[in-house]
């Protein structure tokens, strides 16, 4: 398939190649070749965290002709990455003046997961990769007309598709085991969009109204029958012979979106805007199971069940804005500004569950028993915002910005009787206020720059135990260059502090990275690159352990450290460019991420050349579950005119 | 020091500088125009042979040849220029917050919903504007003119999030075409929320790759849809040391710094006694709960 794939690319490329032709002036470029890989170690593992995979690959393609037609005034195509993935991309934009402007853009990434260690239950038994992997194909697919009759009107159209399909494995906890679920999943989205764009002068924006609707079909069966593990069940030993799952969901969204500004004064903009959309989801659900369960919840044993499920879930959201945006004298903006959104998520469920050849757990009353729930539930989520700026951007060398902001949030939550297994905690009305300061200043003259920011947090609940009460940020920059550009210094440094205090909440999370590069080109033929970074972050939680109640402080580390390098020599007609990196992370998940890049091009004709490439990727951690050392080889015949 | 005190008195220091009596009022100066004449600029200048693929250019290159009106839209009526001999006092040359003040944003200023010309995270100023990531003559990718690809032009001021990027093992891909930092954040728009992107319906710029998470669901995720940070809330966007771009290395944890609520203050259950974590299914919550960005059909979000 991904060779077929390949073949159709190079065809594709070769074609539109060959169709430029026709053009007088046209600028190509196609870099194009084959990738070998060897990987030792664990291969799943490289694959969700690289993914590169041997075959043909157009590492780069462009054309373009600024030519006049009768249709187009210019035509450019570019393209990365075709063929053995793992993103590939695609971008064609065209268009003439005064009549059209078309942009088409195709991604695809291959979406690959098999973790050894993380989620992994079975991992004291030497099982991986963990239960739950997938290998899919997300692809993307945009195009976007916009017509151009006249300065004041431009109305546009445009349509979407997303698509995310492949296989996977899952789990699926059913009386009193779990067990390993192939799962098959083909999603499709897709939007269209219509609307127009009208600048009257003073007056300009855009109204856009859109749908959007999502088709997801997913099957799911039992991997391997049997008992997968648990120990028996008041004498019984829970076991399955046969799972399978179908299930679809169908949700159509349309939405509104305008936004207007208004130059009402010589130096005041009124900008406006409203959003709206109502989405609607219908799912529906059929499962048989075949074996031998047991169910606490009804006290009973059971040889299978049949359920079906019929969903409706709604999210109706909208929100408002306006700001007005002034500059008082010739280096004083201000603005101010409020927002109001509000959103509200419905669901109801009907699930028809037939319990087969159930029998209690004295071993009496068999009979099939049915079990209908209706279940119904909402999320009310209303947000306000009010903001005030000041900005001064040019006071010689200097520049600065200062801005205050209040937001309310009011949640409600009412979930089903059926989602509350522990009362409380899980309903009621929250209501949060944020309050946030947030100030930055910059210096630039000649070779300097410096630039400190902080922003200032401050709450009076937290929703979420995750949430703050106190969120301090800061980060200063400074940059350096000598007059010809021969050496570049630069730093950057940031700082996080998040804090819940409130009712003994205990959560903090602290992170402060910082990073110094320097750049040198002492000759025009070399060009030396050195980075140093620190990437720290420690989070501090107090948890009540189901089991026993006691409350215990959580940690989680990231201690890590890069050094970085690199130098690229350009002797013409041949380049080189080679690129180190090691980082260190001594944190709660301790590792090392060696990372090798080279790359050297010779032109051999004026358009013509070829370029070979090597990356590695050394992959190490402790304990070792995922170790992986991966090379990559490519030879790149080049074609530039 | 540490960075907070550097940040904090950086900025007291600078506005103490900055405001001093002649900073606030001082005028901007005005280039003079010219008038025209019928020579091109490509007759001296080989860049603006090379400007046919610009798309300034777009619609006015004739025969091959950019006209010299496209070059005087930013560098004014290059007659005297020319006259002279290419006397570079008499012409204009947009540089630095001015040039682009009053060059970039004649044709680029308009404002939006999210964009600001004057108040964007990015707007025009001394230590950056317009001429800070756009190379007009000699971009390194067409594209929008950016003096460098992404993500190396935003990792000049943004280090680490580039660093984390680059050497992270859990990450988005960037790189190439496909993904780099403005797919998710918009430069021109204003600071904070407003600087991230969001679906043309007005959603959480997540959505737009991992549409399927949209829901909306029957049994939603409470903290998921209520969370002040939506996605975020769990996963790093700019990388992660941890599998799945999860903020935390254990399931567990994920999990329970919000289901152990302490106080009834808190959005959050408890999970049920018999959860014993001393047992590895139950240190790995989603072997039995798989859903957990919502589900249809199950309340506990089993399935």
């Amino acid at each position: 398939m991904r060779m077929k794939n390949n073949f159709t690319w190079l065809a594709l490329a070769i074609t539109v190649l060959l169709s430029t032709t026709a053009f007088a002036q046209v600028t190509t470029e196609i870099e194009a070749g084959y990738r070998f890989t060897s990987v030792s170690g664990n291969e799943d593992l490289y694959r969700t965290q690289i993914d590169e995979r041997e075959g043909f690959v157009i590492r780069s393609f462009s054309v373009f002709t600024p030519q006049s037609t009768g249709l187009t005034d210019f035509l450019r195509v570019d393209a990365t990455d075709i063929g053995a993935g793992p993103s590939s991309s695609v971008r064609v934009d065209t268009g003439r003046e005064g009549a059209y402007r078309l942009r088409v853009g195709w991604r695809s990434m291959d979406a690959f997961s098999a973790l050894p260690a993380y989620a992994n239950p079975l991992l004291g038994q030497g099982i991986i990769p963990g239960q739950h992997t997938w290998d899919r194909d997300r692809t993307m697919f945009d195009v976007d007309l916009e017509l151009l009759p006249s300065a004041k009107i431009t109305p546009f159209i445009g349509y979407s598709q997303f698509r995310n399909e492949g296989p996977g494995t899952t789990t699926y906890t059913l009386g009193g085991d779990d067990y390993l679920l192939r799962q098959n999943l083909d999603e499709k989205e897709t939007e269209l969009r219509i609307g127009t764009g009208f600048n009257l002068g003073p007056v300009y924006g855009s109204v856009t109204q859109g749908w959007r609707n999502l088709e997801s079909d997913e099957v799911l069966s039992l991997a391997r029958a049997g008992n997968n593990g648990s120990t028996p069940v008041l004498g019984t030993n829970p076991d399955a012979s046969q799972i399978i799952r179908s299930s679809s969901l169908d949700a159509d969204t349309p939405f509104t979106s305008i936004f207007i500004n208004g130059d009402v004064l010589k130096n005041t903009k009124l900008i406006g805007s409203f959003q709206r959309f109502s989405s609607e989801a219908d799912g529906s659900d059929d499962e048989v199971a075949n074996g031998n369960f047991v169910s606490f919840a009804l006290g009973r044993f059971f040889t299978g069940f049949n359920e079906s499920v019929d969903s409706r879930a709604k999210n109706q959201t909208w929100r408002g804005s306006a700001r007005v945006e002034s500059t008082l004298l010739s280096k004083l903006d201000v603005m101010a500004g409020y927002r109001t959104e509000h959103r509200e998520l419905t669901g109801s469920a009907l699930i028809n569950t037939l319990f087969l050849d159930s029998i209690t757990f004295g071993g009496v009353d068999k009979r099939n028993l049915e079990e209908i729930l209706e279940a119904d539930s909402s999320i009310d989520r209303d947000v306000d915002v009010l903001e005030a700026a000041l900005s001064m951007r040019n006071l010689g060398p200097f520049a600065f910005r200062v801005s205050a902001s209040v937001a309310d949030y009011d949640i409600t939550v009412d979930p089903d009787l059926e989602e509350i297994v522990v009362p409380g905690n899980q309903s009621g009305d929250f209501s949060r206020r944020v309050n946030t300061i947030d100030a930055n200043a910059s210096y630039s003259k000649s070779l300097f720059t410096i630039g400190a920011s902080a922003r200032l947090d401050d709450a009076n609940r937290a929703v979420l135990r995750t949430d703050y009460t106190t969120r301090d940020r800061y980060r200063v920059r400074a940059s350096f260059h000598t007059p010809n550009n021969m050496v570049r210094l630069g730093f950057t440094g940031e700082e996080t502090n998040v804090e819940n205090d409130l009712d003994g909440g205990g959560f903090n999370a602290d992170g402060r990275s910082w990073t110094i590069d320097a750049e040198a080109a002492p000759v025009d033929v070399l060009r030396v690159r050195a980075s140093y970074s620190i990437l720290d972050s420690e989070s501090r939680a107090r948890i009540r352990r189901p089991e026993t109640f006691v409350v215990e402080t959580w940690t989680n580390d990231e201690d890590g450290e890069v050094l970085e390098g690199g130098i690229a020599l350009l002797l013409a007609p041949v380049s080189l460019d080679l690129n180190l990196s090691r980082y260190e992370n001594e944190g709660t998940l301790p590792f090392s991420v060696d990372r090798w890049r080279m790359r050297t091009v010779y032109d051999f004709k004026t358009h013509y050349g070829v370029s070979a490439e090597w990356a590695r990727d050394r992959y190490e951690e402790e304990p070792a579950y995922g170790q992986f050392d991966a090379d990559r080889y490519g030879i790149f015949f080049r074609y530039r005119r | 020091m540490s960075i907070r005190q550097t940040a904090i008195g950086g900025i007291v220091l600078l506005l103490f500088i900055g405001l001093s009596p002649g900073s606030l009022f001082a005028q901007e100066q005005q280039q003079p125009a010219a008038e025209s004449s019928g020579m091109t600029c490509g007759d001296c200048h080989e860049q603006a042979k090379d400007f046919v693929a610009n798309p300034h250019a777009r619609g006015h290159v004739e025969s091959g040849t950019v006209p010299r009106t496209v070059c005087e839209s930013c560098h004014g009526d290059g007659t005297a220029h020319m006259e002279a001999g290419g006397d570079t006092s008499l012409i204009k040359v947009p540089r630095g917050f001015d040039g682009a003040e009053n060059t970039c944003a004649s044709c680029h200023g308009k404002t939006t919903e999210r964009r600001s010309h004057r108040m964007g995270a990015h707007a025009n100023q001394p230590a950056v504007n317009c001429l800070s990531c756009h190379a007009i003559h000699k971009p390194a990718q067409t594209l929008h003119l950016v003096a460098r690809p992404e993500p190396a032009l935003c990792a000049s001021c943004h280090g680490t999030q580039a660093s984390s990027f680059r050497n992270k093992p859990y990450t988005h891909r960037l790189g190439g075409s496909s993904m780099g930092c403005t797919s998710c954040h918009d430069p021109h728009a204003r600071p904070g929320r407003e600087n991230v992107r969001t679906t043309a319906s007005g959603e959480t710029v997540c959505l737009n790759c991992h549409g399927e998470k949209r829901g909306p669901y029957v049994f939603q995720h409470g903290g998921l849809a209520a969370a002040e940070n939506d996605c975020a809330t769990c996963h790093d966007p700019h990388g992660s040391a941890n599998p799945n771009q999860l903020r935390r290395a254990t399931v567990a944890q994920v999990c329970l710094e919000c289901h152990s609520p302490l106080t009834s203050e808190t959005l959050g259950s408890q999970p049920p006694s018999f959860h014993n974590l001393r047992l590895p299914r139950y240190q790995n919550c989603t072997t039995c709960h798989v859903a957990v960005h919502g589900s249809n059909r199950s309340p506990q979000l089993l399935k």
